[in-house]
């Protein structure tokens, strides 16, 4: 057992020895210990280096609050957790642990001539020195600041780890188990209501577990603890969790619970959670996170061996460790005399305790004589001696001017405590300034929840257990023994005989910002604290200022000469405690992070080497390349193929929507901009859809089933858009027609079949409809069987050839399809993609909203007049389109382009001008919306949208591009087939 | 994450659930209307908004639940929603508001 | 290849405390009807249609639930289909409604077991609860980013569907979490 090591304390097992390592050397601990506590048992103080001027640093705390000492947890591969608190990770059996942010070694670190010449380093220094020159931006600044910032690893490969997530319920949640979470469960548990208690750290029990010996209500802490922990665990309405943190409180009692599920285990297997983010929505929450202890400011308190008075009493208490052989204790609150007793108590010798005060109350003067330990009275430690461990101190005691050196070789520290109100604040809870305290705490909810025990204020082992209970629902008035906890003054600056200037007095240990850093930026004009807190970096560190906000913010009032509550406080922002990204991902990584919509003849595609592209939230075959082609050669192939025979094409995807009801056509009469009510059942038109202020919204085939049933189909990636604005009309604007809507994109599959040979392919297939151009012409629609079961087929083409779109019912997608394609053999059936499918229409003209429209093209822009109604006296953007602006000249409008040279393809995107020798910035006159070869052609084709476009007609324009200026001539954009004679073979 | 109570399943439900849809009671005007209205006016009623601070009356949609659209009171200043009601309902009178908040109040104090 | 559904069902998701499976073909209808006509279409159809909404009904081969004011969903056995059809035909016909058929629009599955509910909290976020969420209460809702119909069936029995290109997501995500359980 090792020198510090006290037996038979706290959750350790003293029988159970934990081999680990730190930065490469062999350590014991015992079962239940943390990294800190077990390097500590071993007398090693040195964890880690502060950021900016890599100074030596041991623990400050002994919990989640640690500033100082940061880890790197390696687990291999792809499982380095960098930024651990030492304090707060459990060992294990083989854990790897490496200290962060020093080089070559902890002991010896370059980075520390940062030190050295940290004059050269004050607040904003980055701001101010790497302003000039220029040039130097790129080959020396950045590549220094980057290798100065950020703290420990980042990791080189993918995680392989498991993460969680899930949704959870229950009446109340309370977070902290300490005594005030714990006597609020034991009380809320009556109820028989669900009870969530969920506790950070491995063991329930919080400040219990550092002062075992306190009695309550007559009996042990520990006891105490133990039974109303049983309690809690046999009933089952209440749910315990532990190394689980309330990371952010969000609208409505949402609350995010971050547990590590595996963080504890030695070998944890891959492919098993590790870590779990439980989305809780409580009825009611309980804070319970108790109180941060603050840091005294002084010169030197940041070495080695200078803690919290409360993290001393935690190693004690919790793991049985002493944190030295002869400690000083500095102080400015009551509540370390009860740290340095309980030091004392287990035979550790205290060598003073300084405290700033004059007058000290009698009974912790008895306290501190009956255990031989001398206090000096206003006092303060000036100087701190030691390089990687505290070795003694400078007592200063301005009245007489006497300055002690006192040799110790750890320091406690007490400068009164912060209420943590993380939480509280996430939730818009409103604080005030209590002036006693010298803290905030909490003021009005802003949602169901309230603050009890130590992060309302209301400190002492017996005041957190009666307001645990009240909140709880009881009525409990418990008692113990414990020393008053006490007050305390709050000074912004303590004694010191030292010109302010040559301290190195800590107030954000993690940033390394200094007392004189926050005077500095208050002197340079940053007054409001928001901004001192950018300026000087004070709480921007991993550990979010948990011990550091409030003496900023004492130092930063008095530099500017406003009461505390009038300088305000910075916001706190989740997450709590830093959490991996692991944590908030969950399940959806990779396939599961968002899904990917397949057709049904998808595996098919898959199966017949089709390349994919993503369209909205589907997967599209693209193309479907043979023997090594690229795209643009398999793509000039199905062209050609489908143009001269047969082609098949995957439709599924297109949106659609049943209208249904005896107001259908009046409703489809508002939502588009053709006219409705003539089409005859069985009919099919293109329509054309606007939003209000008169921009194309969507289009697609409709074919009218019955007089009051419409088979709508939109754009593949407008099909949501089109059912909420439909909708949304509907329900609002319009809802005394009697029209339903009903989603059937998936309802149906949907086969285009295309080409000369379309009729022959299919005619074999069909029952109950007549093919024949007379009895089933363009544009209209049969429904009858195909292939033995039911479709709906439509005769349309958006390819300009023969086509039919056969709707079948999802599950018999491919089963149709694959029937046509074997057939097809004899016709050389091209199975073609989205890309073939693009060039097709465009060798028609036929737009694609949202490539050849953009949200400010009118019907009329897109050449498109013949399909708004005239004579309709409303439809929904009918009004816009007479706006001033959409009539005026100098619209945008859409036109062929086809280049000088037929073999140069223009890039879409691509601007267009009339002279392209002017000066630059050219006046722009449109841009290239569609551009392809089309191989039935032999020719490049585009589409644009010019500036009054129509009556530039056989005009030739300009394209700039690098190094070349194209040109091309004006044309209309119908390439291919105008007279549209090949819809009619026979 | 807003728990908000739908007034056709008459239940609260996960605001991932909504969608929000711009602010409530702007009455599209009638065919008539329309061709009566001068410009300016029509690009009033398109393009301009209050965007108040406070009691902000707003349209949300059901759409992953009841699928209806509906009216609410959100109060933008505390991000809170104060009431919900049917569409097609007139606006809500400051009475009608406070009445509400009352309401929500002693119901929060009675858990 | 004739009725493809698309979803493969691992042996995972047989075990003791949470069973998934995939629910044969079904008949699928939506139903949009006026509230003072769904007494009579009840009477004209024999359907068991709830008059509360998220409420539902459950035969041997017939599920009805009411997911909007004036929306039904019928979810039927395949041997009822030519039955329905001509039913709900007949009621389209008689009464200012929509009847549409969306038989192949969704995939269902059935999830059961001590920890069906845990499953489907992983990516719902309705409390599931007994009291919350009764047998028979019937919800469109979310699971993550999908929209999922869940009806509860019994204690520890849930009836979910959703369209048929999110079955292979929401089979993926059952996997993952039940693999790494």
């Amino acid at each position: 057992m090792s020198l510090f090591r006290k037996t038979g304390r706290g959750v350790v097992d003293d029988s159970k020895v934990i081999n680990f390592t730190f930065d490469g050397k062999a350590y014991q601990g015992l079962e239940g210990d943390t990294v800190a506590s077990a390097l500590l048992a071993n007398g090693n103080h040195l964890m880690g280096r502060s950021f900016k001027y890599h100074r030596p640093r041991g623990v400050l705390g002994a919990g989640w609050e640690e500033p100082n000492a940061l880890i790197a947890v390696d687990r291999g591969k792809g499982r380095v957790t960098p930024n651990v608190r030492a304090t707060t990770q459990e060992i294990y059996e083989g854990l790897k642990a490496e200290s962060q942010n020093r080089s070559p070694n902890l002991k010896f670190d370059m980075g520390a001539f940062n030190n050295a010449f940290s004059m050269f380093f004050p607040a904003g220094f980055y701001n101010k020195t790497f302003m000039w020159p220029k040039s130097f931006w790129d080959k020396v600044y950045e590549p220094f600041i980057r290798n100065m910032a950020g703290l420990g690893p980042a990791p080189d490969a993918d995680d392989p780890d498991v993460y969680a997530s899930t949704y959870g319920h229950c009446e109340t949640l309370i977070i902290g188990a300490g005594p005030a979470g714990i006597a609020a469960a034991l009380s809320a548990s009556k109820s028989g209501e669900r009870i969530i208690l969920v506790d950070e750290n491995a063991h329930m029990g919080g400040s219990l577990r550092s002062t075992p010996n306190i009695e309550i209500g007559g009996k042990p802490a520990s006891k105490w603890l133990e039974a109303s922990l049983k309690a809690l665990t046999k009933a089952e309405n209440v749910t315990l969790m532990t190394r689980t943190t309330a990371t952010g409180y969000y609208h409505d009692n949402f609350v995010a619970l971050a547990e590590r599920v595996k963080h504890h285990i030695p070998n944890a297997k891959i492919g098993k959670v590790r870590e779990a983010l439980h989305r809780i929505r409580a009825g009611k929450v309980i804070l319970a996170q108790g109180g941060i202890e603050r840091p005294l400011v002084f010169n030197g308190n940041d070495r080695p061996g200078i803690m919290l008075a409360s993290a001393a009493q935690t190693y004690l208490g919790q793991y049985g460790v002493a944190v030295g052989n002869e400690v000083a204790v500095f102080t400015s609150h009551d509540s370390a005399y009860q740290a340095a007793f309980d030091v004392a108590d287990a035979n550790t010798r205290i060598a003073a305790i300084i405290d700033v005060r004059s007058t000290i109350r009698d009974d912790l003067i008895m306290g501190a004589t009956q255990r031989g330990i001398k206090i000096i009275k206003s006092a303060a430690i000036t100087k701190t001696f030691g390089k990687l461990r505290v070795n003694a101190c400078e007592v200063y005691e301005p009245e007489s001017g006497k300055k002690t050196k006192i040799n110790c070789d750890a320091i406690l520290m007490c400068g009164g405590w912060t209420p943590s109100l993380h939480l509280w604040s996430h939730s818009k809870g409103g604080i005030k300034w209590d002036a006693d305290l010298a803290a905030y705490i909490p003021d009005m909810p802003n949602e169901n929840a309230v603050c009890i025990g130590a992060c309302n204020g209301d400190f002492g082992v017996a005041a957190a257990l009666s307001a645990g209970h009240k909140a709880g629902g009881g009525r409990k008035a418990y008692k113990t023994n414990e020393i008053e906890f006490g007050s305390g003054v709050v000074l912004s600056s303590l004694p010191s005989y030292l010109d302010s200037s040559k301290q190195k007095a800590f107030v954000d240990f993690q940033n390394d910002v200094t007392e004189k850093d926050i005077k500095l930026a208050v002197s340079e004009g940053f007054k409001s604290i928001e901004h001192v807190k950018r300026y000087t970096t004070n709480g921007m560190a991993t550990d979010q200022g948990k011990t550091s906000n409030l003496n900023a913010l004492e130092i930063a009032s008095k530099a500017v000469g406003k009461p505390i509550e009038k300088v305000g406080l910075t916001t706190f922002r989740p997450p709590y405690t830093p959490t991996t990204f692991g944590t908030f991902t969950g399940y959806r990584d990779n396939e599961l992070f968002d899904p990917t919509r397949k057709t049904p003849i998808d595996p098919w595609a898959e199966a017949n080497g089709a390349a994919f592209e993503p369209v909205g939230h589907w997967r599209r075959a693209w193309y479907f390349p043979k023997d090594g082609e690229d795209m643009h050669a398999a793509v000039a192939r199905e062209c050609k193929a489908t143009r001269e025979s047969l082609g098949i094409f995957d439709a599924s995807t297109l949106g659609k929507i049943e209208v249904v009801g005896p107001d259908a056509a009046k409703f489809m009469n508002l939502m588009y901009t053709n006219p409705w009510s003539k089409l005859p059942a069985l009919g099919c038109r293109y329509g054309l859809m606007c939003r209000e202020d008169g921009y194309i919204y969507d289009d697609g085939v409709v074919g009218r089933m019955a007089e009051d049933r419409f088979h709508v189909t939109t754009t593949t990636g407008g099909a949501p858009r089109v059912y909420r604005h439909m909708e949304d009309y509907l329900q609002t604007e319009f809802p005394e027609l009697d029209v339903w809507l009903t989603s059937t994109t998936e309802q149906w599959a949907v086969i285009a079949i295309n080409g000369p040979n379309a009729r022959k392919l299919i005619e074999p297939f069909v029952e109950g409809i007549d093919l024949s151009p007379e009895a089933f012409p363009h544009m209209t629609l049969r429904e009858g069987k195909i292939c033995g079961v039911p479709t709906r087929l439509f005769r349309v083409s958006f390819t300009g050839e023969l086509g039919f779109e056969i709707n079948i019912p999802a599950h018999y997608g491919r089963l149709v399809w694959e029937n046509l394609f074997e057939a097809g053999q004899q016709y050389n059936i091209c199975p073609y993609g989205t890309e073939t499918m693009h060039v097709l229409r465009a060798e028609k003209g036929f737009i694609i909203v949202g490539q050849d429209t953009d949200g400010t093209v009118t019907a009329h822009d897109a050449g498109m007049s013949w399909a708004v109604s005239k004579k309709k006296r409303d439809f929904v953007g009918k009004r816009s389109l007479a706006r001033p602006d959409l009539v005026a000249k100098g619209r945008k409008q859409l036109i062929g382009l086809l280049t000088e040279n037929p073999n140069e393809v223009l890039e879409e995107g691509a601007q267009i001008v009339d002279d392209p020798n002017q000066a630059i910035p050219m006046d722009m006159l449109g841009h290239v919306t569609s551009s392809y070869w089309s191989e039935p052609l032999g020719r490049s084709i585009a589409m644009a949208v010019v500036r009054d476009g129509f009556d530039r007609m056989d005009e030739t324009l300009s394209i700039p591009m690098p190094g070349k200026v194209i040109k091309a001539k004006v044309v209309k954009p119908v390439f291919y087939d105008p007279k549209g004679e090949r819809l009619n073979v026979v | 994450m807003f728990e908000i109570h739908c007034p056709y399943c008459n239940e609260k439900r996960s605001e991932i659930e909504f969608a929000y849809a711009g602010e409530a009671h702007y009455v599209r005007p009638t065919a008539q209307e329309q061709t009566e209205m001068s410009d300016e006016d029509w690009s009033r009623y398109m393009f301009i908004r209050d965007n108040i601070r406070g009691e902000h009356a707003e349209r949300w949609w059901h759409n992953s639940g009841c699928n209806m659209f509906f009216n609410a009171i959100r109060d933008t200043v505390t991000d809170k929603f104060v009431m919900t009601y049917k569409m097609g309902q007139p606006r809500r009178t400051e009475t009608q508001i406070e009445a509400a908040r009352k309401n929500n109040a002693e119901q929060k104090a009675k858990s | 290849m004739s009725f493809d559904q698309a979803i493969d069902i691992p042996e995972i998701f047989d075990a003791d405390d949470l069973r998934v499976t995939l629910l044969k073909e079904k008949a699928r209808y939506s139903l949009r009807l006026k509230s003072q006509d769904v007494t009579a279409i009840k009477k004209a159809s024999g359907l068991k249609l709830p008059a509360k909404i998220m409420g539902s009904t459950r035969t041997k081969d017939i599920i009805c639930a009411k997911l909007g004011p004036d929306e039904w969903i019928v979810i039927a056995d395949p041997t009822q289909k030519v039955k329905l059809d001509k039913t709900l035909a007949k009621v389209s016909k008689e009464f200012t409604c929509s009847i549409t058929e969306i038989s192949h629009r969704n995939v269902g599955f059935e999830i059961s077991g001590s920890e069906a509910a845990q499953l489907i909290n992983v990516g719902c976020p309705m409390d599931l609860s007994l009291d919350k969420f009764p047998v028979g209460k019937a919800v469109r809702t979310l699971f993550e980013s999908a929209s999922i119909l869940l009806i509860r069936t019994d204690e520890h029995s849930f009836h979910l569907e959703c369209w048929r290109s999110f079955g292979p997501y929401l089979r993926d995500f059952f996997a993952r979490v039940i693999s790494t359980r």
